[in-house]
């Protein structure tokens, strides 16, 4: 007979081992989310009780389940403008430091991984756009790489569904894309400003060709790596960075459970983490 | 000036990786007074299995804590006898960070570190079977149960009775209550050991009471 509902205790036991795990803690309010899908994995599992299942989650080796479970937990969609707080955060604190301490007008160089379909390094050129003033000053250079080629291609077309473009405001729409019938293609501008290569963070020759980036966007991806590949991730990003450079994760990530080489940073708009000025 | 796309993904050269990559390069290149080209060199050294005497002899008088590091997560991944060893004796260093490094870096290792398990729970020093302890916590193996049993029917300090039932709680099962209980029994006259336990009794749930 399979089991209908986690009780309190278990609740807690997972809670904190998922924590552990993932920097992701589950509040009392997401139980229902959290139950549903512990449930769903059980039975998928054949598991009849809890800790049959808590057991297999924390010791098999190949750790296949914990990562099946990470990916029902977390909600990977990506849209444009998503997590738009640290855009702010990078043109309100992160640029200004770095130009404040740079003695060339070098361009500025920013990375966005995984590109997916091209929405957050699009975003970023078109937040940059948008809002900071000091682009008529600097030259800035967007790379955004994947491990997918074919997703690449997608996001070298930048063509986009109503969904993607959602949170954008009605007049940016106008400005950078051309709708044809429910799709919207990004600007000619906005495809020549962003350069997309393929890359896989897990392999160091193809990391060390990235260098003296200014600010890394990767978010939401390491969150999908095991422990010791998160670390490697988190080495090599810090190679990649220059003196100063930042690295953003998305909202649940935290660099301080991944790796002690880079300092945080508590901007008003957001938490990032910064490869110390003089490395 | 404007968004401007990118010709290479290299901005600069990339002169600390200039002594060749062959293992008696990488080596020299782990002693060069430039921290980032020890740190290169620790981590090309990653695909050779024999490297991991040198990286341990690093550690010992390595300063830059970027080269560490890397250093670790290199051993990590070579994970043969040499490496593990040399990531035990760390647990007896007095450096906080190269011990808590070494700990996390043997969580990932529960074959390699597996066979020395029993010898390191029973080591003379306590703040060594604790660090064990704390090993145990992420490490994916079938007999964490088993060891921790062991630890609380048999050792007499608290302080590592103490972090053994703390996980027990989590990965603990009916195959824990009798040894919860007598652990109880032994320290009847310490409150945490009394609280800790019957939170984990409360945590196995079924059959434990």
């Amino acid at each position: 007979m399979s089991v209908t509902s986690i009780s309190d205790e278990d609740f807690l036991k997972f809670r904190e081992f998922f924590y552990r795990k993932t920097g992701i803690l589950f509040e009392n309010s997401k139980r229902y989310f959290v139950d549903k899908r512990l449930l769903e994995r059980m039975e998928a599992n054949d598991c009849d009780t809890f800790n049959t299942y808590f057991m297999m989650l924390r010791f098999q080796a190949s750790g296949e389940e914990l990562q099946a479970l990470v990916n029902v937990m977390t909600v990977n969609e990506t849209y444009f403008f998503r997590e738009d707080y640290q855009f702010a955060c990078l043109v309100n604190s992160m640029l200004p430091e770095l130009i404040a301490r740079r003695d060339s007008y070098q361009p500025l160089r920013i990375w966005s991984i995984p590109s997916s379909s091209g929405e957050e390094p699009y975003g970023i050129a078109i937040y940059l756009l948008e809002n900071w003033p000091s682009l008529v000053s600097w030259d800035v250079e967007i790379i955004s790489s994947d491990i997918d080629t074919q997703i690449l291609y997608q996001a070298q077309r930048g063509h986009y569904s109503q969904r993607a473009v959602q949170n954008l405001p009605a007049h940016l729409l106008n400005k950078y894309f051309r709708r044809e019938g429910d799709s919207y293609y990004i600007s000619q501008m906005l495809r020549d400003a962003v350069a997309f290569t393929r890359v896989n963070v897990m392999e160091p020759a193809e990391m060390r060709l990235y260098r003296g980036i200014d600010v890394i966007f990767c978010r939401n991806l390491l969150i999908y790596f095991d422990d010791l590949s998160r670390k490697q991730a988190a080495e090599s990003f810090y190679d990649a960075l220059a003196p100063g450079g930042f690295i953003c994760l998305g909202h649940s990530e935290s660099m301080s459970r991944i790796s002690s080489l880079f300092r945080v940073r508590k901007f008003p708009e957001a938490i990032v983490y910064q490869k110390p000025w003089g490395r | 000036m404007a968004l401007k796309k990118s010709l290479t993904p290299t901005a600069t050269p990339v002169d600390e990786r200039r002594i060749p990559r062959d293992l008696a390069g990488l080596l020299t290149a782990l002693n060069d007074p430039n921290p980032l080209v020890r740190r290169w060199s620790a981590r090309d050294l990653i695909q050779y299995p024999t490297a991991a005497a040198a990286l341990i002899e690093q550690l010992d008088h390595e300063t830059d804590p970027s080269v560490n590091e890397v250093i670790l997560t290199t051993l990590t991944h070579l994970g043969d006898d040499i490496a593990v060893s040399g990531l035990i004796n760390c647990l007896r260093s007095e450096n906080v960070w190269l011990r808590n490094q070494a700990i996390e870096a043997l969580k990932q290792m529960p074959n390699a570190i597996a066979p020395l398990m029993e010898r390191l729970l029973n080591d003379p020093e306590s703040d060594v079977r604790i660090f064990a302890v704390n090993v145990l916590e992420s490490l994916r193996h079938p007999h964490v149960e088993d060891w921790l049993i062991k630890v609380i029917a048999s050792d007499a300090h608290i302080n590592v009775c103490a972090t053994a039932v703390d996980l027990l709680g989590e990965v603990g099962s009916s195959r824990a209550c009798s040894a919860l209980h007598e652990l109880k029994a032994r320290f009847p006259n310490e409150p945490f050991i009394q609280f800790a336990t019957d939170l984990a009794l409360k945590r196995i749930g079924t059959g434990c009471h």
